[in-house]
């Protein structure tokens, strides 16, 4: 056998979100072909995406190979890390204080928390900082202001890059340089609506 | 009609001095990521999607069709000289762009590339002029049912051209469809698979789902390659074609341009497929075809023309129809229905200013670049000296601002967080995300006209074959999809979209 895993995989994720979605679905009301309700659409898309996973599965099984990518044992075991750390930080964040029982702000925190965990693992290193960049960047804006928000998403950033860890003094630089782009672009011309520094108390 | 008045309306429309400034403005960021290899139009046009809320639609519409074909201008000064693709669509362009580098004529590369663009921009803007308020009337007449297999035929014409599987891109669409109907129903009012967050009920963000995937998950996925730019050792000399060179570019720069014109309007084509076409037409027609592979200049007049044709011609599905004829013209389609505009037949008659406008700026657009590429390129190669560890903070910077503004919501800024991440899996396993996206712009507009063609046809679904238009379109898409059974006809395809 020939596998494509690639393929294979893909069938599984389309299977997936269509079985998910088909029975979300099942809350809605159908309607007839004449007067379709709510439901109808996401019922054919769902059904045809169910039956192009499934095909794309089954010809993956000959069309190979094409191998996915080597997971190694720190990966599986930080994944998981990562995402049990992130839910747990989400549920108890509500008692860090107020500001994180608000709007989004616990989830982002667990996100936060996930996205750091899963960069002790070589392979997501660079995927877990980048979203780990942009996570603090949301945490930050309404009470930090726009300018620390930046801060820490470039700091955060940069350790994606080796060759930001060894020569710190280039990200001190980058970032004053973004920092006054960002100040001129934003703030001086386009003017959003955004703090800008640290709320006073 | 009366063409040359519109025009003239257009160009007063285009000439005001803020069009004037964003026209410029799109033409430079164009060039800039056209000139970096790493960063594409639709990333690009997706970030700053936001910044553009603030301003008149059409000023917002010039300004992002100048970074698409800008883009298309840059893209051709790094396959040239540094034998790296700036854009997809420059890929066929280093095949004999760099060879003629090599043969000390980069000069000529340059200027050959830069001219056959902006003539083929030229006459696309002539052909997106005459074709427009044509195609306008046509679609008219188009009933519900037409508009529904019209999108159909596009949304699997983008399958199938798109890299890769075509059961694979097409199950991208239908799921780009799916993740499309999330939010309020418009008939009835009812949530649909919005999990109760408020955030949801008005449909996942447009601006979130092609950040996080083209801009997010690009930054992940490069960093991850490492870093190939090789450093620049040709030297540009002069700019001018010897009068041989005139003699053999010139063919090659009309054909390109009647190809990239005509590739440019069908739905699922774009500037990439065009240089493609243009390319394997050069190879098999040009009389310099015994020269391929040490440097023709048929090989970069041709494909170079072609793209910027194509780029500037697939804004007509567009304007007339609605229909996104690729994913950067699907970003169009949000930035419209964002600034409150449903694109469609009726937008030359409701937004004259709009539809002439663009065409002006086009053109306009087209000479400014001339000048941007042609004396500035000394500019434009430093630029590529930018090492990309310095690039990709200042991305991430612009898509944390620009997510956030939308709303002014951190909600939106994590939902790109996830669609970055699947971006990226997508990425892994080789899902192509641009059909996906092409899915989730047309997929509730699909819905309401497949409601309405049934409510009309009292619940037959025979109504898509009775009405010749409809069953044409089905038809072709029908056609089009057994073709692609073909082995090889495929094998053609695979050859032609990997280069």
């Amino acid at each position: 056998m020939k596998i494509n895993a690639k393929d294979v995989a893909s069938g599984v994720l389309l299977i997936l979100l269509a079985a998910v979605g088909l029975w979300l679905n099942m809350d809605h009301t159908l309607g007839s072909a004449r007067r379709m309700g709510p439901g109808y659409m996401p019922m054919l898309v769902f059904w045809v995406q169910l039956g192009l996973g499934t095909l794309v599965l089954v010809l993956g099984l000959f069309s190979g190979p094409d191998p996915l990518e080597r997971w190694k044992g720190i990966d599986w075991t930080m994944l998981i890390l990562a995402v049990v750390a992130g839910t747990l930080v989400w549920q108890v964040s509500p008692m860090f204080g107020e500001f994180f029982s608000s709007t989004y702000n616990g989830v982002g925190l667990g996100m936060l928390v996930g996205f750091l965990v899963i960069c002790y693992a070589l392979g997501w290193r660079l995927l877990g900082f980048i979203c780990a960049a942009m996570c603090i960047f949301a945490l930050l804006l309404e009470k930090g202001g726009l300018m620390l928000a930046l801060a820490a998403t470039i700091l955060i950033s940069a350790m994606a890059e080796p060759e930001h860890r060894a020569r710190p003094i280039g990200v001190l630089g980058l970032m004053i340089f973004l920092l006054a782009m960002c100040w001129w672009i934003f703030i001086k011309q386009l003017d959003i609506r955004v703090a800008v520094w640290p709320m006073q108390y | 009609m009366d063409i040359i008045g519109n025009l003239a309306h257009g160009f007063a429309v285009a000439f005001s001095f803020q069009n004037l400034l964003f026209a410029l403005i799109g033409a430079l960021i164009g060039t800039a990521i056209g000139v970096l290899p790493g960063i594409g139009p639709v990333a690009t046009i997706s970030l700053l999607l936001p910044i553009t809320f603030g301003q008149p639609a059409t000023t917002a519409i010039i300004m992002l069709a100048g970074i698409y074909y800008g883009a298309q201008y840059g893209g051709s000064t790094t396959a040239i000289l540094l034998n790296l693709p700036g854009e997809i669509s420059s890929v066929v362009t280093t095949l004999e762009g760099y060879k003629m580098a090599r043969n000390g004529r980069a000069g000529a590369a340059l200027a050959t590339s830069a001219l056959g663009s902006f003539f083929a921009g030229s006459v696309a803007t002539v052909v997106v002029a005459a074709s427009g308020p044509l195609l306008t009337s046509i679609a008219l007449s188009f009933g519900p049912a037409d508009y529904f297999s019209l999108m159909l035929l596009g949304l699997i014409i983008s399958a199938v051209l798109a890299q890769g599987s075509i059961i694979k891109s097409i199950g991208m669409v239908v799921l780009g469809v799916g993740l499309g109907l999330v939010g309020t129903d418009v008939q009835t009012g009812q949530q649909r698979f919005t999990f109760g967050i408020p955030e949801l009920s008005d449909g996942i963000s447009f601006v979130a789902l092609a950040m996080g995937m083209f801009g997010i998950a690009e930054i992940i996925l490069n960093l991850e390659r490492p870093e190939a730019r090789s450093v620049l050792k040709t030297k540009v000399d002069s700019l001018w074609l010897t009068k041989e060179e005139w003699k053999r570019a010139t063919p090659s720069v009309l054909r390109g341009t009647v190809v990239g014109s005509i590739l440019g309007i069908l739905p699922g084509g774009g500037a990439s497929l065009a240089s493609f076409g243009s390319y394997m037409m050069e190879r098999k027609m040009s009389k310099g075809r015994h020269m391929f592979g040490q440097g023709a200049i048929e090989g970069v007049a041709g494909p170079e023309a072609a793209n910027n044709a194509a780029a500037q011609t697939s804004f007509i599905p567009l304007l007339t129809l609605g229909i996104p004829a690729n994913a950067v013209m699907a970003l169009m389609v949000g930035a419209l229905i964002i600034q409150g505009i449903q694109p469609g037949p009726r937008m030359v008659e409701a937004q004259p200013d709009l539809f002439w406008g663009l065409i002006a700026s086009m053109w306009i657009g087209n000479v400014m670049l001339l000048v941007i590429n042609l004396p500035m390129i000394g500019m434009w190669v430093k630029l590529l000296q930018v090492p990309y560890k310095f690039l990709y903070p200042a991305i991430l910077v612009f898509c944390c601002i620009g997510s956030y503004s939308v709303n002014n919501n951190v909600f939106d800024v994590y939902s790109t967080v996830v669609f970055a991440v699947l971006g990226y899996m997508f990425n892994k396993m080789k899902m192509e995300p641009a059909p996906l996206l092409i899915g989730f712009v047309l997929g509730p507009m699909m819905e309401e006209h497949l409601r309405r063609a049934m409510l009309l046809s009292r619940g037959d679904v025979m109504v898509f074959v009775e009405r010749p238009i409809s069953a044409s379109m089905l038809a072709i898409a029908a056609v089009a999809l057994l073709a692609m059974m073909l082995p090889n006809l495929r094998k053609g395809k695979e050859a032609a979209l990997s280069g």
